[in-house]
């Protein structure tokens, strides 16, 4: 009994948090005249089409927005590897600062999007930077580089100093320490933190809505420009969510253990 | 120069490993200068600090100065000393908006702390297919919250969304999910789903590193399920809570794509974010704009004070 009870409830949360998924999904391969049907049955017997699909890669600037995102998502998190992984280390292993510096890295985090979003604007607006990739990338360099130091400060911690101190003993110079002991040891937490950092800014919207329009659009507006229209076309709006939403749910399905631990700014280890 | 006896000492050190001449002395003796700890770990966050400047103190200032003069882009600024901001805390929208935000958060706190802790209690076993399951429940988090929001709001449409079809199943009228009244709740709602799992995975991976001798040495005392959770179990797990509750303050706070996705910001759902990008990029008030960015600011730095030390604090715990 206790255990039908469990398996129900069980049932129950699982239907709550994959069965929007899954109707998402059904839905992009459905004629508008299924989706708008009020019949319950229909809803569920229908022929697929890939009609959406079809609109979605040949009308609409899908695959240029595709490109955008991954050029700005990468190349950020390349650029936010590069400054935070030098530093976390330096937090982690000499605490550099004594915390205070990295109070004021975290407190960026808490920054309302907006703070940056006016300067920058202006700024932009007068270097004529606006709808250009590398202003983008830049603002996603700023909003990923507190998470990325905190994360990663959290994983160098785990390194056991003796290590270190066993190669400066055996002669190795700081950079072969950092290169040839310290880094083999990180290269795990590294690449959780890279994948975060891509995440989020494939995710991000506000600054995409704000500083890019034709050009440099990115997906997450893609997205938004179907809400945008008058007439709202629901079907290649699923197919558009659908796709655009893909790599997040392997990251997730593949980082499950590590998700609670990123999200936490790596405190809770999940 | 002063480091060099340190340097010096290396040196000796290294040539009890390598033969002598494999390197030459004068090039080392100024890798050992930049490489000396003490010069070494600032160097290494040169490039960090470089980012902070640029992108933290450039924009702070930048809206402080602005928030004290009158602004719309078009003429040039004047000074206006702290009109904006008594404008700002007269104006009736401002108290609205930032009373809709914290509705909001305290509604998505309070669900999304119930629900998993309900479920992270039932989770909190070993069963038939818990990886997978754990998975699936763990999707909707790095979902982008902008796609979320609108297959939500296609879900709650009045005349074709799902949502509304399967209460016709029970006999329940049509709701209108974004009207004014129900528009903030729908928006708390879709907010909850999205981060539920979040609360149900913190929470369960803290009820699994509960120390199980005091639970056992409770139930032989006697202690009944309900007097071990709240004896036990929750004092356990405060700082987790603590952990979560800041967090979400935090992220709650800054809430955009959802609304966005949904009202825009119409039917009484205006939130405070929504407010600042309004007057600053719809009215181009950048004045006022950056008043309220000021506001918003010095209500989140106080959350974060609190987050960092709670955050430090969880971190020298887990390394003990």
């Amino acid at each position: 009994m206790k255990k039908v009870l469990f398996w129900a409830l069980t049932f129950l949360v699982f239907f709550t948090f994959v069965s929007p998924l899954i109707w998402m999904y059904l839905t992009s391969f459905k004629t508008n005249a299924d989706i708008y049907t009020q019949e319950i049955s229909k809803m569920f017997y229908f022929t697929p089409v890939l009609a959406n699909y079809k609109t979605l890669f040949f009308k609409t600037e899908f695959f240029r927005e595709l490109i955008n995102t991954i050029i700005i998502s990468g190349v950020s998190t390349v650029l936010v590897m590069l400054v935070a992984l030098p530093a976390a280390y330096s937090f982690a292993r000499w605490e550099t600062g004594h915390g205070h510096l990295l109070f004021v890295t975290i407190s960026t985090r808490m920054f309302p999007a907006a703070v940056a979003a006016i300067p920058f604007f202006m700024a932009f607006k007068a270097l004529g930077m606006l709808d250009m990739h590398i202003g983008l990338l830049l603002l996603y360099l700023y909003f990923n580089v507190s998470f990325a130091v905190f994360l990663l400060y959290g994983f160098f911690r785990e390194i056991p100093p003796e290590l270190e101190q066993a190669a400066q003993v055996d002669g190795y110079g700081r950079l072969d320490i950092f290169r040839k002991i310290v880094f083999p040891m990180i290269k795990p937490g590294a690449a959780i933190t890279a994948i975060f950092c891509f995440i989020f800014s494939w995710n991000e919207f506000l600054y995409a809505f704000l500083f890019t329009r034709n050009i440099a659009r990115t997906l997450t507006m893609g997205m938004a420009s179907f809400w945008a229209s008058g007439q709202i076309d629901w079907g290649t709006m699923a197919a558009c969510v659908c796709l655009a939403i893909l790599p997040t749910l392997a990251a997730a399905w593949f980082m499950q253990r590590y998700i609670i631990r990123g999200l936490t700014f790596g405190a809770i280890k999940g | 120069m002063a480091d060099h006896s340190k340097g010096a000492t290396l040196d000796g050190l290294t040539s009890v490993q390598h033969p002598p001449g494999q390197t030459e002395p004068r090039k080392r003796a100024f890798m050992d200068v930049i490489s000396d700890d003490k010069y070494y770990k600032w160097m290494l966050v040169i490039p960090l600090i470089l980012v902070l400047c640029i992108f933290m103190f450039y924009p702070l200032f930048y809206c402080m100065y602005y928030s004290l003069h009158e602004f719309g882009m078009v003429k040039a600024a004047t000074w206006t000393g702290l009109e904006n901001y008594r404008d700002v805390l007269q104006d009736g929208e401002f108290w609205l908006a930032l009373g809709r935000t914290g509705y909001v958060l305290c509604l998505s706190i309070g669900a999304e702390l119930i629900i998993g802790m309900s479920i992270a209690v039932l989770f909190n076993r070993e069963f038939f297919g818990q990886n997978a399951i754990r998975g699936m429940i763990l999707l909707p988090l790095l979902i982008a919250p902008l796609a979320v929001s609108m297959m939500w709001n296609f879900f709650l449409q009045y005349d074709f969304g799902i949502v509304n079809l399967f209460l016709g199943l029970f006999g329940i009228p049509k709701v209108s999910w974004f009207a004014p009244g129900t528009g903030l709740n729908t928006i708390a709602a879709i907010s909850i789903w999205q981060w539920a799992p979040f609360s149900i995975f913190v929470l369960l991976a803290g009820l699994k590193s509960l120390p199980r001798d005091s639970f056992e040495a409770a139930r032989v005392d006697g202690g009944g399920p309900w007097y071990v959770f709240r004896r036990l179990t929750l004092p356990n797990l405060a700082p987790l809570i603590m952990i979560i509750v800041l967090l979400r303050t935090m992220w709650l706070i800054r809430l955009f794509d959802p609304l966005y996705g949904t009202t825009r910001g119409g039917a009484d759902t205006e939130l405070l974010d929504w407010q600042i990008y309004r007057n600053s990029f719809v009215y181009f008030d950048i004045g006022r704009g950056s008043a309220l960015a000021i506001i918003s600011l010095f209500l989140t730095m106080i959350i974060c004070g609190i987050l960092f030390r709670q955050l430090m604090r969880a971190l020298s715990g887990a390394n003990r």
